[in-house]
């Protein structure tokens, strides 16, 4: 590397706009940078890297199919990251304490200018790095590269789980209706009740027949939305209205808003015990 | 002289015959909704009174007034009261429903902040490249704001025509960014435009439609709107071909509001039915009762 070379990016969004915004600021804050190229989404950016391996690239957060976090575990190795973010991602708090480079869209002038100047520094480190690994201090340089390396995989590593952290439960629930898929929020149930071959779903205002078994619902839901109250029954806790006894001293439970009463089994009596 | 003297006997008595009047209303009015055994037990007990006093004929009449009363109009008069508190009561709840609607109604379709940020900066990317196209957002923004702020946008209930034309304006914004990842056809039925409908719900559908069907896809897609009328209901569907629905997401604050705004506004009568098309995407409509202003 010699003092004159060009430093080349790589700019990535999935608006095209947002690409042009990004250009033309860039051209005016550092004019001598070089845009070698651009992508529209992750997986192309991760795909145009070896042959444009840019010294720097920009890289959007929210992109279709691989997002910007996803795309820079994959590219940090190589080249210098600056995130571009929206105002209320997330990520920013992040992005603080990890000492990463980010940007917020859309970008300011003063800003971007404050970006530039660190990455000037950062480039000017790395090749000095490179220079003194080649003569004397070549294992200092190397481990102060890989711990730097390293964070930014852990920041990385962090973010990915912030994303996918919280267990997925069914939230939606299907069924054929005439020649239609209708999708039935779990938000809208009442109760399932399962009726020999069939499940049968309850709204406030329609019942469906689905095949999935009580117990399969009963594993995918989320167990503090639904209670299985019965054999047969499987109720939404914030339907329950009250659980009164019968004449015969079985537990009944009242729904909001229906007449009807649903049985509690001995086997789940101990969910309405009294304190 | 003797006028001086006739006025305040003249008062008297009209003051006497007005209180008397009074009374004997409040006491219909008593006789006619009290039960049979209290009326009963009254007059066992006034009875004994009148015995003591000595006016027990002027007591019998007025007990056998009491029971004719009650026999005649008790069960009328009774289901006017009751009437009446229900009225109170339900104007009660209906002022009560209606400001929760507006509450509600403000919540729903919130401008997002950084969709102002992208539009503006993609209004001051174009000026510098293509004008043309930098005052159409321009007008499309406007004309989106006008209709969408909290502060002058209409609640409750608007117009068909108005709420397509808002989400007209954001589907054409947000083409000029996603340029080919987005395509958008509208079709209103002849006629519908003056109909009524909620405010900012179709807007709400339209947002989740991009968020969450074609912004996640690289290729991108389509959206529908159509507006229909089945018989007497209005029929409004946003169809889009994007990624469907994630079976584990949870169905969201726009959709649990328009849901919650529709039971408010026209009980069972209206509902949001959300289906998968056989070809993927999502499909959202929302059925209400078809009103003309």
């Amino acid at each position: 590397m010699d003092e004159n070379k060009i430093v080349s990016a790589m700019l990535v969004d999935d608006e095209a706009p947002m690409r042009d915004y990004l250009r033309a600021s860039l051209l005016k804050v550092w004019p001598e940078l070089h845009i070698c190229g651009e992508a529209s989404n992750g997986i192309a950016a991760v795909e145009q890297i070896d042959a444009l391996s840019p010294d720097i690239i920009f890289l959007d957060i929210r992109m279709p199919g691989k997002n910007g976090i996803e795309a820079a575990m994959q590219l940090s190795h190589r080249t210098q990251i600056v995130f571009v973010t929206a105002y209320n991602e997330y990520a920013i708090e992040a992005f603080e304490r990890g000492a990463v480079d980010y940007l917020l869209k859309p970008v300011e002038y003063e800003r971007l200018q404050q970006t530039v100047e660190r990455l000037k520094l950062r480039l000017q480190e790395k090749k000095a790095q490179l220079t003194a690994s080649l003569s004397m201090g070549h294992a200092y340089a190397q481990a102060k590269q890989i711990e730097q390396a390293q964070q930014m995989k852990q920041m990385l590593e962090q973010l990915m789980q912030q994303q996918s952290s919280q267990r997925e439960y069914l939230r939606w629930i299907q069924a054929s209706v005439g020649n239609a898929l209708r999708m039935i929020s779990t938000k809208e149930i009442l109760f399932f009740r399962s009726d020999e071959k069939y499940t049968l779903v309850q709204t406030e205002q329609a019942e469906y027949l689905i095949r999935k078994s009580l117990k399969e619902l009963e594993d995918e839901l989320d167990p503090h939305e639904f209670w299985r109250i019965h054999r047969s029954t499987l109720v939404r806790v914030s339907a329950i209205a009250e659980v009164t006894r019968d004449f015969r001293g079985r537990q009944m439970m009242g729904l909001k808003g229906r007449d009807e009463k649903l049985e509690v089994s001995r086997n789940h009596a101990h969910l309405f015990q009294q304190m | 002289m003797k006028t001086q003297d006739e006025n305040p006997i003249l008062h008297f008595v009209i003051n006497v015959a007005e209180t008397l009047s009074v009374l004997w209303w409040k006491f219909f009015d008593w006789a006619a909704v009290v039960s049979w055994f209290s009326l009963g037990l009254t007059s066992f007990v006034a009875m004994i009174f009148a015995g003591f006093v000595g006016i027990g004929p002027f007591m019998m009449m007025m007990i056998l007034a009491a029971i004719l009363i009650k026999a005649a109009a008790g069960g009328k008069r009774k289901a006017e009261l009751v009437a009446s508190a229900a009225i109170t009561r339900a104007e009660v709840e209906s002022l009560e429903r209606r400001l929760l609607e507006a509450e509600m109604a403000a919540l729903q379709a919130q401008i997002e902040p950084h969709f102002l940020f992208n539009t503006l900066a993609l209004i001051g990317q174009l000026i510098a490249t293509d004008t043309d196209r930098a005052t159409a957002v321009h007008a499309d923004l406007i004309k989106y704001l006008r209709a969408a702020l909290p502060q002058i946008r209409q609640q409750g209930i608007g117009q068909l025509g108005q709420q397509i034309a808002l989400s007209r304006a954001y589907l054409s914004i947000m083409q000029a960014r996603m340029q080919d990842r987005l395509q958008y056809k509208i079709e209103v039925d002849d006629g519908l435009t003056d109909a009524q409908f909620p405010s900012m719900m179709i807007q709400t559908l339209v947002e989740n439609a991009i968020k969450h069907g074609l912004e996640p896809k690289i290729l991108g897609g389509s959206i529908f709107i159509t507006a229909k009328r089945h018989n007497d209901q209005l029929w409004l569907e946003v169809v889009d071909s994007g990624m469907g629905l994630n079976l584990h997401a949870d169905q969201g604050v726009g959709l649990t509001n328009i849901r919650e705004r529709l039971k408010m506004l026209y009980g069972a009568k209206a509902c949001l039915i959300i289906e998968t098309p056989f070809d993927g995407g999502a499909c959202f409509r929302i059925q209400i009762p078809y009103l003309n202003r």
